[in-house]
């Protein structure tokens, strides 16, 4: 070789170094496109590839109609964030929360208004005309459209996947697991298709909150539980659905301040951290509210002077005195409260598949009163977390975070009320992450990750086929699906575990419901339902979901338990569930 | 085979899934044309397909592409009858274009054929290499751009070239190569451009013999000459009889046209183009000649009739030639060594030579250069050396293609993507030389390459933020002058790696 340049890798050493860590072949589709990234390629050539694939499948997915695209009167949640952005542009800080109601009022935590502000003015920048008050109501700009498409994944790239990114890196590290699985497990959780269906096609901010809730995550796993409330305070301050994870999160830093030994000064930190940061998230509003009222401003300018008792405590409110200094914080309070947690409404608004709705279809829940509902909804609901946050408080152990997070999350996705089939998005977060857990991709776990998934994108498709969005719906599912080497597209996950009673019971289950869901595809697809019961469909659809994910709840339950080995000094050492 | 994972197939799979959900994305007048095809070869007798002018995108590819569209607009039926009707124009329903696009994704997998046929057609100890090609092909940014975004259908077609290219490999299948060529002559006659290396290969290879060019191969030349006749026959026969001919030439070789395209594809003509406006300025202090008139006029340089102000004029016999004769000089090596390898160079620099001194060349023929030249690239890092600029020109030159700002993170990213992906993967898997490399060759292609990213994003976004919606010619320019330094840059280079290898 006369060349004095040499080339700068030599391949026979490539070989080499593969083949010592090469397990044999891929197992699945995406252990094979992320092959020749083994041993040797550097993490700063492969993340920017994994953060370009995973957003030109976002950006492809946003092509697509959005929730609300040509439907007037009230156009979908698309319209609804718009017009976020221009009120909280448009009026002052003091009615945002006030400003008519009756058209998508603000109804999400502080956060999400100061969220839409910023948008908001930049998108004025470009054109005002998208934010105009009023006059901008359901406007269908295609340049708007890019615009807010474009916000959701500058969003997300700001939040959810860097702490994506952490919380994958220092959960492998803690458990040992190596590089390249980690990447593999990271890229499986950025394709998942309920959060690219909901957020890039349908329209939200989701991913917003489950950044924050997974940079809390990352928090606990480096050990920085005062970082781990403030991300937790911002994910409740951005949407109040975060609260799903509150009680395991609550244990969990209770835990950690009691056992092994009690640790006061940890747990006065945590308070002190947790009140300050819901103080500064809360500030602006209440300076806005004081300072509009010496400006002269009302909150509500449409009574023109005029006092309206407060929306809590409604026959108490003729005691303030609506000329004292504070009563705009108390209004403004009282107003977000009730805007935030509308307790006012029913158990559960549309078709959802969650217990609730699934014994509306046996018995008829109307016919009860509204507040024995609630309560057996909330005595459900507080059984059901129990466990969970127990085996997490007694044994607040990092890893263990994500599936007593998955847990707690099914238990008020099923039992709690007025939730939305979007919501399975919480539980099905951190249920994914167990995918970067000790033996994540193993035929065992990918499956009960794939299955929740899968289960979970299916009973959004009565949501998404509403606003015509079947072919995303199929390619982000089937893709996703094809990825992890899962059914419909592969069944060599269920290959083994026929060996057990458990595993032989787990994989049939498994399968028929992924042939139901097939069934259901063919039927729902060919034949129109009959005529006296127009929704039997979507019924079927929820009810087998809501089997489905109290399932998954059970699972996550039983795993949580076996992995915590609290039983095992009770002298019962569980069979370690050969599942596992 | 784990050393091929990922494999084509499964690249394919996600590549799929990726282009399904380009659906609603922009389509330009391409995806008319395809579909009034579509309805003049389902409603009209064959007779009428070459005199049909409803619309103003008449027929103009040769007769087999016709049979295409008849075939499937079969199919058309099915999903929408009224994309079938010739006076429906701009017609695109959501079937409509569901069909359309679908019908890409469906001709493609000839492209996903040939390129497993490809791989496996290697010596194994290039398998991994040229699986890597492979994939660069399958996942090419280019066809994603021209074919499911802009609309057409290469993949197909240059499916069927590299399925000709592959079956030239072998002895026995060379006869099927050549014929497998001619047919693409009769689909898309944009591949006259590479038809020069054929005939020399098939010459020298089929029907002359091993050891001496005296010694002729009859029988193989019989073979050839009748089956040739016979594709052509079964292509133009019919209209031949109709005595159609004529007419149909003036649809496939419309001569009117001007010497740059719209858009400026980044050939010589583009730098002659650069070189004379900046001459405008310098004229007067060199005391040459301005032609008053061609300053003037408004439509210079950005539709058809590019008219030059101080330097000479360009005519159409004068690019006929240069191209001629910049292919000439690699056929004559061919020649004598009609080995698969410089075959598939030639087949490169005829496609160079085309776009670099063709008449009215479009940018997207540059497929034409990167495609064949894909499949050498990594034979060792000269070659890589050579093919560097042209992967970052010939793609960034594409860009103006789409020009909405839904395609606008689509076409860069995926580019990018592709970019460091490949180029990453090529560098490992290219072996060294055993020649020593041409120094200054390997500095420009690092220089070339950084000098893309500013000029990528003065052209996207500072430049609107500057000059607003004036000046628009500008990036346009800057854009195609770059990409045909590149171009220019990466065939001189891989001419000296052509004939010192």
């Amino acid at each position: 070789m006369s060349s004095p340049h040499k080339p700068r890798r030599k391949p026979k050493k490539q070989l080499g170094a593969e083949g010592a860590a090469s397990s044999a072949t891929p197992n699945f589709p995406l252990e094979a496109f992320l092959w020749p990234a083994r041993g040797f390629v550097s993490q700063w050539e492969i993340l920017p590839l994994i953060l370009m694939a995973v957003g030109l499948f976002r950006w492809a997915a946003g092509l697509w109609g959005y929730s609300g695209f040509q439907n007037p009167p009230m156009h979908g949640d698309y319209e609804a964030q718009r017009h976020w952005m221009e009120i909280t542009i448009g009026l002052p800080i003091s009615q945002w929360y006030f400003h008519d109601l009756e058209w998508w009022g603000l109804d999400y935590p502080p956060l999400t208004a100061y969220h839409s502000w910023l948008l908001g003015k930049i998108g004025s920048l470009i054109d005002p005309a998208w934010f105009a008050l009023r006059s901008s109501r359901g406007i269908e700009d295609p340049a708007l459209k890019v615009f807010m498409r474009a916000t959701v994944i500058v969003s997300e790239y700001f939040i959810y996947i860097p702490a994506a990114v952490i919380f994958v890196r220092r959960f492998t590290r803690l458990q040992g697991i190596n590089h390249w699985h980690a990447w593999i497990a990271l890229t499986a959780i950025l394709m998942q298709p309920g959060t690219i269906l909901i957020d890039h096609v349908h329209f939200q901010y989701n991913t917003v909150m489950l950044g924050f809730v997974l940079a809390c995550m990352s928090s606990i796993q480096a050990g920085r539980y005062m970082w781990c409330s403030v991300f937790f305070v911002m994910a409740l301050g951005f949407k109040q659905m975060a609260l799903y994870y509150a009680p395991a999160i609550f244990a969990f830093l209770l835990g950690v301040c009691i056992f092994p030994r009690i640790n006061l000064a940890r747990f006065l930190g945590i308070a002190t951290v947790t009140a300050v940061s819901f103080a500064v998230l809360i500030l602006p509003l209440y300076l806005g509210a004081l300072y509009d009222s010496y400006r002269g401003i009302d909150a509500r300018p449409e009574l023109f002077g005029h006092k309206a008792p407060l929306p809590l405590f409604t026959e108490h409110s003729f005691r303030l005195d609506h000329n004292a200094w504070y009563y705009p914080i108390l209004q403004q309070t009282a107003q977000l409260i009730h805007r935030v947690f509308p307790f006012a409404r029913g158990l559960f608004e549309d078709k959802v598949a969650n217990f609730w709705c699934t014994l509306n279809i046996l018995i008829k829940l109307r016919k009860y009163p509204s507040e024995l509902l609630q309560r057996a909804s909330l005595l459900l609901t507080l059984t059901a977390i129990t466990p969970p946050c127990f085996v997490i408080f007694v044994k607040p152990k990092k890893e263990l975070l994500p599936l007593a997070l998955a847990t707690t999350a099914w238990a008020f996705f099923l039992f709690s009320f007025q939730v939305h089939e979007k919501s399975v998005l919480l539980p099905l977060m951190p249920m994914t992450m167990l995918l970067t857990g000790k033996n994540g991709l193993s035929d065992n776990i990918r499956s009960w990750v794939g299955f929740a998934n899968l289960l979970g994108v299916w009973t959004m498709f009565p949501l998404l086929q509403r606003v015509d969005l079947r072919i995303p719906y199929y390619v982000l599912s089937l893709l996703w699906a094809y990825l992890l080497g899962l059914p419909p597209t592969s069944f060599a996950a269920y290959k083994t575990g026929w060996s057990t009673w458990t595993g032989c019971a787990m994989s049939t289950m498994h399968l028929l419901f992924y042939a139901f869901m097939a069934v259901w595809h063919v039927v729902e697809a060919t034949l129109s339902p009959p005529a006296t019961k127009p929704d039997l469909w979507v019924v079927a659809n929820v009810g087998v979901g809501s089997i489905g994910f109290g399932i998954c709840y059970l699972w996550c339950l039983w795993t949580l338990v076996a992995e915590s080995k609290l039983l095992s000094f009770l002298g019962t050492q569980p069979k370690k569930a050969k599942s596992l | 085979m784990a050393e091929l994972s990922p494999s084509i197939a499964q690249c394919a799979v996600v590549a799929t899934a990726f282009k399904v959900l380009l659906f609603p994305a922009y389509k330009s007048t391409d995806f008319e044309v395809h579909r009034n095809w579509l309805a003049l070869t389902n409603s009209l007798p064959t007779k009428e397909w070459y005199y049909e002018k409803t619309s103003e995108w008449t027929l103009d590819y040769p007769p087999f592409f016709a049979y295409f569209e008849w075939t499937m607009s079969q199919f058309a039926r099915l999903a929408d009858p009224e994309m079938l009707k010739v006076y429906n124009l701009e017609y695109d329903s959501w079937q409509t274009v569901y069909f359309q696009r679908a019908t890409v994704i469906l001709t493609e997998l000839v492209l996903v054929y040939a390129l497993h046929l490809f791989v496996q057609s290697a010596p194994p100890s290039l398998r991994r290499p040229s699986h890597a090609a492979a994939l660069s092909i399958l996942l090419s940014p280019g066809l994603l751009i021209i074919d499911h975004i802009h609309f057409q259908y290469n993949g197909f077609l240059y499916g069927l070239l590299i399925l000709s290219l592959v079956l030239a490999r072998k002895k026995s299948t060379t006869l099927v190569s050549g014929l497998l060529f001619a047919a693409l002559l009769c689909l898309k006659h944009i591949y006259l451009y590479l038809a020069p290396a054929y005939f020399v290969f098939l010459l020298r290879a089929y029907c002359l013999g091993p050891k001496s060019i005296f010694h002729i191969q009859f029988l193989n030349a019989i073979k050839l000459g009748t089956g040739i006749i016979v594709v052509f026959g079964a292509a133009f026969g019919p209209f031949a009889y109709w005595q159609q001919i004529p007419q149909l030439l003036s649809r496939l070789f419309p001569f009117s046209r001007g010497l740059c395209h719209a858009y400026w594809a980044p050939n010589v003509w583009a730098m002659y183009s650069f070189t004379d406006r900046v001459l405008i300025y310098l004229a007067p202090r060199l005391g040459l000649p301005v032609n008053q008139e061609a300053i003037n006029s408004v439509t210079r340089g950005l539709v058809g009739d590019t008219s030059f102000a101080v330097l000479p004029e360009i005519t159409a016999r004068m690019t006929f030639i240069s191209t001629l004769f910049f292919q000439i000089i690699p056929l004559i090596k061919l020649f004598f060594d009609p080995s698969w390898e410089t075959f598939i160079g030639a087949v490169t620099l005829c496609g160079y030579a085309s776009f670099l001194f063709g008449w009215h060349v479009h940018e997207k023929a540059i497929l034409l250069v990167i495609i064949p030249f894909s499949l050498i690239a990594l034979r060792d890092r000269r070659y890589l050396g050579a093919f560097r600029p042209l992967a970052v020109a010939g793609h960034v030159s594409l860009f103006p293609l789409l020009f909405t700002a839904a395609e606008f993170p689509i076409k860069t990213v995926y580019t990018i993507f592709w970019l460091v992906m490949f180029l990453l993967a090529f560098d490992r898997l290219a072996p060294a030389s055993t020649r020593s490399r041409i120094f200054l060759l390997d500095r420009f292609s690092f220089l070339y390459i950084a000098v893309s990213i500013p000029l990528i994003v003065y052209c996207s976004l500072l430049h609107q933020v500057i000059f607003g919606k004036s000046m628009e010619f500008l990036p346009l320019m800057f854009m195609s002058s770059y990409a045909a330094v590149g171009v220019v840059g990466s065939w001189v280079g891989f001419l000296v790696v052509y004939f010192t290898s």
